[in-house]
């Protein structure tokens, strides 16, 4: 506790934490004071909901990452301690050194957060409290332990070094245990506003568990785990582009060049199966009220997920470009190139079919001219059967292009290889016919079929190929003779761009989908249980929302950019620590 | 001059920003606005005027459009050309405004075969339509090839009752003294010179108030009194006879007796 830094994190978290218990104290007494209160108060000049809009996204801005990056950051000490290869735990800590920094923001911005509620949604918050007033303090025990545990992983890495490593370790798996425990009872707040349960007609408490375990839950659950991965793999990766950029050496450029490559991988890695946990989001919302459901997808909303899809291709394009691209640094890679542009027709034409809205905004002689408000040949595009059937094509296609980065300079000694190389190609070719055929299937069948079965089956195909062709993939390339090193830092420039890319359209992609998940609930703070009566009920349209969106994001990446410069001053004038070394340009062999 | 990596990379990233809202702008732009309540009970209103309406609701707060087509077959649910006519058919022994009634309250009592049972009962959260709302949705169903002969006394009392948004504002306590507000009713405030309350018999010239409670929010109520004009006027009635000057003739004490007491009218 000497470090005058540390001092200064600990005091920030602990403020933070105090702000939350005194104010979770006080808050049965302000909800009965609320209800002799206006229900709200106006934030001047704003007002109350972009105040709202602007703290919660940039508070879940900051936990994604935080929460995101230490998952993946305990994966790779774990590789590093168990094949004993320094980089990848100089990596690891160099990720939660990132979360470190950005750990006080988040505390801060979720105590402004609830300062926002109480004050200017004081009866909103009476009546959430009056569900979920015992869920406060599992949170602040939750939190209290995690600031705890995360402080200690990270200034007792030299500490519990060498043979004490597997409490280390332990330490990095109990922080991402309470992490992830924190998420889960904070979500079950969101999603009760989303999909109401454990309450009666009047809404008024039943059962704590019902109004936790709501329809969402769970999906939310798992599709913000995964989210969060991404998100914080795509950050960190955009710092190392950062980094890379600005480097003065090639040693430097080396290691930011692994860095961004192993970020980028686990977020990657997360991404492909993001879409799956998504689709299981959107079916259970279904399940909660159908209204709901199609209003989200067919009604005031539906061109929200045109730009979604927009941004998703970006971020499969940028994905697979930034591995091609990673492909030239590596000797023997030159074998794959012919691959290239078939896969990056598939991944355009499915952009575009993607992309495709069912319905346009017609004058009345543009629809006669057309033959009715849908596209006689592109309106076949813009239904679930083809936008689900590409998306599946396009995570194949991603998953292909990881795994010949993967063998890029490897040859296989094993005798089957080529049996191996066969049943992998024909795995990927059933299963690409296989998922046209169910896509296909999928205008011929009514509705429920299509959802429950078809769709369901097309994730199934996709993912027994990943499991196969992995299955295969690994011992086939166990030992493989290598056709040379791969030259770290030796990476185009304009791949780290397109890191950047990644990481601004993934942070913007959040934004959109925040939005969303708040505007199905249209002129309710609780869907069917309590209506909004503020002056801020509309939803507002898609452009509006763009606006603060990228307003959001800017001021989030500005922090952010912020934190990091003051997390890496107190590095200014000490000598280079010896741990990066293995790092070095030509390191000997592609990590993971 | 050699651009800063900072400022190459801020611009970049601001550039991406751009073009997604760009897009996002360029789009078709809507929005989502909370229903207005609407209020018909003790009004003067002409069929044609109730099938307006109906329409009117079908079409946005009763988000029926989301699911239901007319002159369109749709997946989800029936095409509804010609529903007036057809649903003294659907069930034998009841009249057509019997299970336009009954489709609305209990969708799951018959569902038309080869569509699923999605169907939210309208009177509950989050549609939540009021009995009035009600009523003028079964007579635009009429409309639709059938003959509009549904009256309010038709539509069950306990419609729009119950349930999240509505329980919750009849929990609301205002401080008042209904007793006394019934005297600013009959007496300082005029309201009798207009409107019929229970056992208060008023002139028919504005709605009659019997059941204000149960059909409106208090946040309307409150407003009504002191904003008549802005409020809104009751179809059927004529705009811009109701006083706007409460505000300043009645005292804080006189007002929220008055309200207290509009609360007690179910």
């Amino acid at each position: 506790m000497n470090d005058p830094r540390m001092v200064c994190r600990w005091g920030g978290a602990l403020l933070a934490l105090a702000a939350l218990v005194v104010l979770a104290g006080v808050l049965p007494a302000g909800a009965q004071e609320a209800a002799r209160e206006p229900a709200y108060r106006a934030f001047p000049v704003f007002g109350s909901r972009l105040a709202v809009w602007a703290v919660a996204q940039l508070h879940l801005n900051f936990a994604a990452f935080i929460l995101g990056c230490p998952i993946f950051a305990v994966i790779i000490e774990i590789i590093g301690w168990r094949t004993g290869d320094a980089r990848y735990d100089w990596l690891a800590r160099e990720f939660v050194k990132l979360t470190f920094a950005a750990y006080s923001t988040t505390a801060l911005l979720g105590a402004l957060l609830l300062f926002l509620f109480v004050g200017y949604y004081p009866r909103f918050w009476a009546y959430m409290t009056s569900i979920f007033f015992p869920t406060y303090w599992v949170y602040a025990l939750l939190f209290f332990a995690e600031t705890f545990v995360v402080y200690l992983w990270y200034y007792g890495w030299d500490w519990l070094a060498g043979a004490r490593k597997w409490i280390h370790v332990g330490l990095g798996v109990l922080a991402n245990l309470l992490g992830t425990a924190i998420l889960f009872v904070a979500n079950a707040w969101v999603t009760f506003m989303v999909s109401p349960g454990g309450v009666d007609e009047a809404g008024r408490l039943v059962s704590l568990w019902g109004a936790i375990n709501n329809f969402t839950w769970m999906p939310i659950n798992i599709h913000r785990l995964l989210a969060n991965i991404v998100f914080g793999g795509t950050i960190a990766a955009a710092y190392a582009a950062f980094r890379f950029l600005a480097a003065a050496s090639d040693e430097e450029r080396a290691r930011y060049d692994w860095m961004g490559y192993v970020g980028n991988f686990v977020a990657i890695s997360a991404f492909i199966v993001l879409p799956f946990a998504g689709y299981w989001l959107g079916f259970e919302i279904y399940q909660f009220n159908q209204t709901m459901g199609i209003t989200m997808m067919g009604g005031f909303m539906s061109w929200l997920w045109i730009v979604q899809a927009i941004l998703i291709g970006v971020l499969f394009l940028g994905s697979n470009y930034y591995l091609w691209l990673g492909m030239e640094r590596i000797p023997g890679a030159e074998r794959y190139r012919k691959y290239m542009p078939p896969m990056l027709l598939v991944l355009t034409v499915g952009f575009i079919i993607w992309a495709t809205p069912r319905t346009m905004v017609l004058t009345f002689e543009e629809a006669r001219a057309m033959g009715g408000t849908h596209h006689p040949f592109l309106g076949l595009f813009g239904v679930m059967s083809a936008k689900n059937t590409v998306v599946n094509l396009m995570i194949l296609t991603t998953f292909l292009s990881y795994v010949l980065y993967r063998r890029a300079n490897k040859e296989s000694v094993k005798p089957w290889a080529p049996v191996g190389k066969l049943v992998q190609g024909v795995t990927f070719a059933v299963a690409a016919a296989a998922v046209v055929a169910i896509g296909v299937l999928g205008y011929y069948v009514e509705s429920g079929v299509r959802v429950l079965r078809l769709s369901p089956l097309q994730v199934l195909v996709v993912l027994v190929t990943i499991i196969v062709v992995m299955a295969i993939d690994i011992p086939m390339f166990r030992g493989a003779r290598s056709t040379g090193a791969i030259r770290w830092g030796a990476i185009a420039p304009r791949s780290q761009y397109v890191l950047i890319l990644l990481a601004v359209t993934f942070t913007w992609l959040m934004g959109l989908m925040g939005f969303a998940r708040s505007g199905i609930r249209q002129h309710w703070h609780v869907y069917g249980v309590l209506r909004d009566t503020s002056p801020d009920a509309v939803t507002p349209a898609l452009g509006y929302a763009a606006n603060v969106i990228t307003v959001i994001t800017v001021v989030f990446f500005a922090l952010v950019m912020f934190i990091f410069w003051l997390g890496g001053l107190g590095e200014r004038g000490k000598a280079k620590a010896p741990a990066p070394a293995p790092a070095l340009a030509g390191g000997s062999h592609p990590p993971a | 001059m050699r651009v800063p990596i900072a400022v190459r990379v801020a611009l970049f990233a601001l550039v991406v920003m751009g073009v997604y809202t760009y897009f996002a702008n360029s789009i078709p732009q809507i929005e989502s606005r909370p229903p207005q309540e609407l209020s018909l009970e003790g009004g003067n209103v002409t069929p044609a005027q109730l099938v307006r309406a109906g329409q009117e609701i079908f079409r946005t707060k009763g988000t029926c459009e989301v699911c239901h087509r007319v002159g369109q077959a749709g997946a989800r649910a029936p095409d509804l050309a010609g529903i007036g006519a057809r649903a003294a058919q659907r069930k034998p022994g009841m009249s057509a405004k019997q299970y336009l009634i009954e489709s609305l309250l209990q969708p799951n009592a018959y569902v038309v075969e080869g569509y699923p049972p999605i169907m939210p009962a309208v009177d509950r959260p989050p549609i939540g339509l009021n009995r009035s709302e009600v009523w003028a949705v079964v007579a635009y169903l009429q409309s639709l090839g059938g003959t509009v002969d549904v009256t309010l006394n038709d539509i069950p009392p306990t419609v729009g009752a119950g349930g999240g948004a509505t329980a919750a504002a009849a929990e609301v306590k205002v401080p008042g003294d209904p007793k006394a507000g019934r005297a600013v009713f009959t007496g300082k405030g005029g309201c009798v010179a207009c409107h019929k309350a229970g056992d208060i018999a008023g002139a028919p010239v504005g709605p009659d108030l019997s059941q204000i409670a149960r059909i409106q929010t208090p946040e309307y109520i409150m407003r009504k009194i002191l904003d008549p004009k802005g409020a809104g006027t009751v179809a059927g009635f004529p705009a811009g006879v109701m006083p706007q000057t409460f505000g300043q003739t009645l005292t804080a004490r006189e007002y929220t007796d008055l309200v207290a007491f509009l609360l007690t009218l179910k």
